[in-house]
């Protein structure tokens, strides 16, 4: 690619990466590969996150992510975890309603307790 | 992390959409029934579905909008922060709107949908744009006061939406390099989405599975 589009590429880079083409080259090459990797990485990581955010939304009813995610396979429930952290952020009365139903379904181990408040939740 | 889904989160001022829909005449594109697939991972398009469409003998219910079935609470308790906000100055402008939402499964990923906002999805093949559009696979619909979740999809939903516009994804650099093998690619690429905006949710009422708050 030529100078104009690498120095566009290279816009907020430090020091002399964003003004001087032989560093801003490789700068940007660098970048880019980054990129490629991350787009595989990001769908990774996304999911890791999903799969944090649903454990911490069961595990406040008493039911852990693997035995959620359990039930819910049993009983032929094929919502997937990006739509199920989105439903236990901002759906809670949903979201009961699917734990219960992969509680009644699969009741795994019973000593999961809900996390323990501090501070201002436990006036809540 | 409204930036990681896929919906594009704008309710529409455009009153025009909503009251004159276009007539019968056009040709209606039925989705088929996609295979069961647990769309894990959301950002990567696998493949895009074959879609072989038959045009359908108009359909009796209508699909915009639809009488608000729901009693509406003027401040909501449960604070559903996806749900569609009700300002007033909204509700003088425009019909009021059910406050319903539904998970659909298109292009092998689930969306939330909810009336009147708009999504991106894959390349319809065959779809023009204002075609009305039937989406079939609703795995969980959920209203105000009840959830009717699907074991896998919740029998004789749809979710109506129109084709407003085919167009290409954003550019992305695909930017291929070894080192010291004087490996270089360069190549962009742009994915070919639809933007379809949603109608209306409808056929859910009668689903044995629900769920009472």
């Amino acid at each position: 690619m030529n100078k104009k589009e690498v120095f566009k590429l290279a816009k907020g880079f430090r020091g002399r990466a964003k003004n001087c083409i032989r560093i801003a080259r490789e700068r940007v090459e660098k970048a880019l590969q980054y990129s490629y990797r991350d787009r595989r990485n990001k769908k990774r990581d996304m999911r890791s996150l999903w799969i944090q955010r649903i454990n911490a939304g069961t595990r406040q009813h008493g039911v852990n992510y693997g035995n959620f995610m359990h039930g819910l396979m049993k009983e032929n429930v094929q919502l997937n975890r990006k739509v199920l952290s989105e439903l236990s952020m901002h759906e809670p009365y949903s979201f009961k309603a699917l734990v219960d139903i992969s509680r009644n379904a699969f009741p795994g181990n019973k000593t999961v307790i809900p996390p323990k408040k501090e501070g201002l939740a436990i006036l809540v | 992390m409204a930036a990681a889904l896929s919906l594009c989160s704008s309710l529409t001022p455009n009153p025009h959409r909503n009251q004159t829909p276009t007539p019968f005449s056009h040709s209606r594109i039925n989705l088929p029934f996609l295979s069961h697939s647990l769309s894990s991972l959301t950002l990567t398009s696998r493949r895009q579905p074959a879609l072989s469409f038959a045009p359908k003998s108009t359909d009796t219910a209508a699909e915009v909008s639809l009488s608000d079935p729901e009693a509406e609470n003027p401040v909501p308790i449960e604070a559903d922060d996806a749900g569609p906000e009700t300002e007033p100055a909204v509700e003088t402008a425009e019909p009021k709107r059910e406050e319903v939402f539904a998970v659909v499964m298109v292009g092998s990923r689930q969306y939330i949908v909810f009336p009147g906002r708009f999504i991106y999805t894959q390349r319809l093949k065959g779809a023009n744009v204002n075609d009305k559009i039937t989406l079939n696979k609703v795995l969980l619909v959920g209203t105000k006061t009840s959830t009717y979740i699907g074991k896998p999809i919740v029998p004789n939903t749809t979710v109506h939406a129109v084709v407003e516009e085919q167009t290409l994804d954003k550019k992305v650099i695909v930017f291929k390099y070894k080192k010291k093998k004087n490996y270089r690619r360069n190549i962009g690429h742009r994915q070919p989405i639809t933007r379809i905006r949603i109608t209306s949710i409808t056929g859910y009422q009668d689903s044995p599975a629900v769920t009472l708050e």
